[in-house]
């Protein structure tokens, strides 16, 4: 086994661990890290485990004394963990392409060397699995974006983005869900809500979950 | 119940913090000095968790609506009530009418101002503290401002009001040996240290960082020599954590504070130990910020000199309440 | 953990107020007898009363309340709370006594002009403990 084949195991000071698996960044791997996580939120002495993308965060109640313990016990949990198949719910979002908050469409399209049209229209094609829940409340981390409408992210990031903004930051693709600063590029806007602290479940949407982008309208 | 009569910045609820909630991407928020938060609730009786308002802009000022016993931690400020000096760290009682001036902050960065009873704004999520972001938690959500009126619990009724002072964590937990001036911080390197080459190793450990006016509760942002990985890293997005330090492409060194986001990408070189947080939280904009490493167990054994000296405060205080009551 | 200074100082004023003639501890081989000497007392209290009636004009006192350290200056600060020649309300700070991490003020018993600081900075006080005398403005007086 080579160093990039096995999972990278840090701290985060004497809050947190993270691990970071190995492999793609796939469907396949990520349904791993969700039984992963199910496993690990299961522990003593943890207080939430955080799935991202293709790794998971650890949070500490009481920090553990020997931190490689934990380790070992992560890398072990790894090699057995399945899939977890989330039968999540399927989520239509209309979203209207371009316009004041999708400014960034043309230069995606220029970046890409293609067509406002064919951006739109690849990007509403997939069926997108939500992987993550993180950034900020209710923002949802998506697999699925094909490679071709890629555009790497900004160098400086913009101080604000508005809420809704659906955007493309290298080979991801997902949809603010409130106002911020932001490193991606906003090719488009939806009115849908995804958080609310006063929901049961605050967060609309959860690992599993699948997002279709309906195009409601293209603003060029 | 009190009036703000002069907020400025963002001046906000804030209780020990919101936790359990980073899946749904809820950071904690809470306290950028949580030791502060704990001594003025301690002082006042009341439970730590208890919310209290974090002032980082001076002036600041606000009404009593009623007799009520409150506690100043953390900065040190010029502040008065109804015309009468209050030392720093202390608690007092102001009568109803009376108002809390707080002017010059001569010492530290955030002001912390408890009452008996605590702040009874809704726990949201968990939590009485506000969440920028997400725009919920704290009073509506959002920083506070002239003319807010902010509900607050019941006192403790067993609770001492006397006028009592309590020792600074700076001088309390004061470090041995350190430069005057600047503020040294401990860190546990982290997961990218080994992508950075020993010259930008030395570079940051060595550096003096000084701390931009872009710094705030999500994040601060140092500026000192540019700090680079041997190649750059891209990395998928993954948790993170207040007191971890990230570095940006220009070098830069990023720490994350309370209202950081709960994720991001960027390459993480080291993270502030938990136990020295709040020494970031009161180190000034302008001013310079060193690390220096630390092992894990001495980091747990640094947690472990706040949390006496905080048993220990809890403990002076009951005791000198019993004296109080002697009498 | 070994018992300290500010802890017998606790419990000798617990003894007093309490009532209590003496006590015994026993911690991890240490032992501790505190025994309250009730003729003290009445002395302290006399040379207090001498202090006051012999001044020539009529100065209050403010005394401590609690046994500690006396500090004249905040550890923050450089100026002193109150110094002499100052105008000053009744119930201002003119100093605190260190008990543990507490700071305890002491507490000027009526308005006027703070006529010295006799406690020394640093000193053991007790109950009672003058620290500094005021001279008391005319109407207050």
């Amino acid at each position: 086994m080579t160093a990039s084949d096995r999972p990278r195991i840090s701290l985060l000071g004497t809050t947190a661990i993270l691990f970071e698996a190995p492999g793609p960044f796939d469907l396949p791997h990520q349904r791993r890290i969700w039984t992963l996580a199910t496993t690990a939120s299961k522990w003593p002495g943890i207080r939430e485990a955080i799935p991202l993308i293709t790794n998971l965060m650890l949070t500490f109640e009481t920090p553990p004394r020997d931190p490689s313990t934990l380790m070992a016990a992560l890398n072990d949990a790894w090699n057995e963990a399945q899939e977890l198949t989330i039968g999540g719910r399927e989520i239509r979002l209309p979203v209207t392409y371009g316009g004041e908050i999708g400014a960034s469409l043309q230069a995606v399209a220029n970046h890409c060397g293609m067509s406002i049209d064919d951006v739109v229209s690849i990007h509403a094609a997939p069926l997108y699995t939500v992987f993550a829940l993180g950034s900020h409340p209710g923002y949802c981390y998506l697999g699925g974006m094909d490679p071709r409408i890629s555009m790497p992210r900004r160098q400086t990031p913009l101080q604000r983005s508005a809420g809704g903004s659906v955007s493309i930051g290298g080979s991801q693709t997902g949809v603010s869900a409130s106002p911020g600063p932001s490193g991606w590029h906003a090719i488009g806007h939806t009115s849908w809500i995804f958080f609310d602290p006063c929901w049961t479940t605050p967060a609309a949407l959860a690992p599993g979950d699948t997002i279709r982008f309906e195009i409601e309208r293209v603003i060029r | 119940m009190i009036e703000i009569l002069s907020a400025l910045g963002p001046t906000s609820v804030q209780d020990l913090g919101r936790f359990e909630q980073y899946r749904f991407g809820v950071g904690t928020s809470g306290a950028m000095d949580d030791v502060a938060l704990r001594a003025g609730n301690i002082l006042l009786g009341n439970d730590e968790n208890a919310a209290g308002i974090e002032i980082p802009v001076t002036p600041f000022k606000l009404r009593f609506g009623r007799d009520r016993a409150f506690a100043l931690t953390g900065a040190e400020v010029e502040a008065d009530v109804g015309g009468r000096a209050i030392p720093p760290w202390w608690r007092s009682r102001a009568h109803t009418g009376e108002i809390l001036t707080i002017k010059a902050m001569s010492r530290g960065a955030r002001s912390y101002l408890t009452l008996s009873g605590g702040i009874d704004v809704p726990v949201v999520l968990g939590s009485r503290s506000t969440q920028f972001r997400g725009e919920f938690g704290g009073f509506e959500g959002r920083p506070l401002q002239t003319g807010d009126v902010l509900p607050c619990a019941a006192p403790n009724p067993s609770a001492e009001t006397s006028d009592l002072g309590v020792g600074p964590a700076d001088l309390v937990l004061a470090r041995p040996n350190m430069p005057a001036g600047d503020t040294t911080v401990r860190v546990i390197i982290a997961g990218e240290y080994d992508a950075f080459d020993s010259t930008a190793q030395k570079l940051f450990w060595r550096s003096g960082w000084k701390i931009t006016p872009q710094s705030n509760r999500y994040g601060y942002r140092l500026q000192g020599p540019a700090v680079n990985p041997v190649s750059p890293i891209e990395k998928r997005s993954h948790g993170i954590v207040a007191g971890v330090i990230q570095i940006p492409p220009n070098g830069q060194p990023i720490i994350q504070m309370r209202d950081a986001q709960t994720s991001g990408g960027y390459p993480k070189i080291a993270t502030v130990i938990k136990a020295d947080m709040w020494r970031v939280a009161q180190a000034r904009l302008g001013s310079t910020l060193r690390f220096e490493q630390t092992a894990y167990a001495d980091a747990l054994a640094a947690e472990d000199e706040v949390s006496v000296y905080l048993d220990r405060l809890r403990a002076d205080v009951r005791l000198f309440a019993e004296l109080q009551g002697c009498r | 953990m070994p018992i300290d200074m500010t802890h017998i100082e606790r419990l000798a004023k617990l003894l007093e107020t309490s009532g209590v003639t003496s006590i015994e501890i026993d911690d991890e081989g240490q032992s501790l007898k505190l025994v309250m000497e009730t003729s003290a007392i009445g002395m302290t209290s006399s040379v207090r009363a001498d202090a006051i009636s012999s001044s020539e004009e009529t100065l209050v006192i403010a005394k401590a309340d609690v046994a500690g350290h006396f500090l004249a200056t905040h550890p923050w600060r450089a100026k002193p709370f109150a110094e002499p020649g100052q105008q000053i309300e009744a119930g201002a700070i003119v100093g605190l006594v260190k008990i543990g991490l507490l700071y305890a003020p002491v507490l000027s018993p009526a308005a006027g002009i703070l006529d010295a600081i006799t406690a020394e900075a640093g000193a053991m006080v007790g109950y009672g403990t003058p620290i500094a005398s005021i001279r008391p403005t005319a109407e207050t007086a």
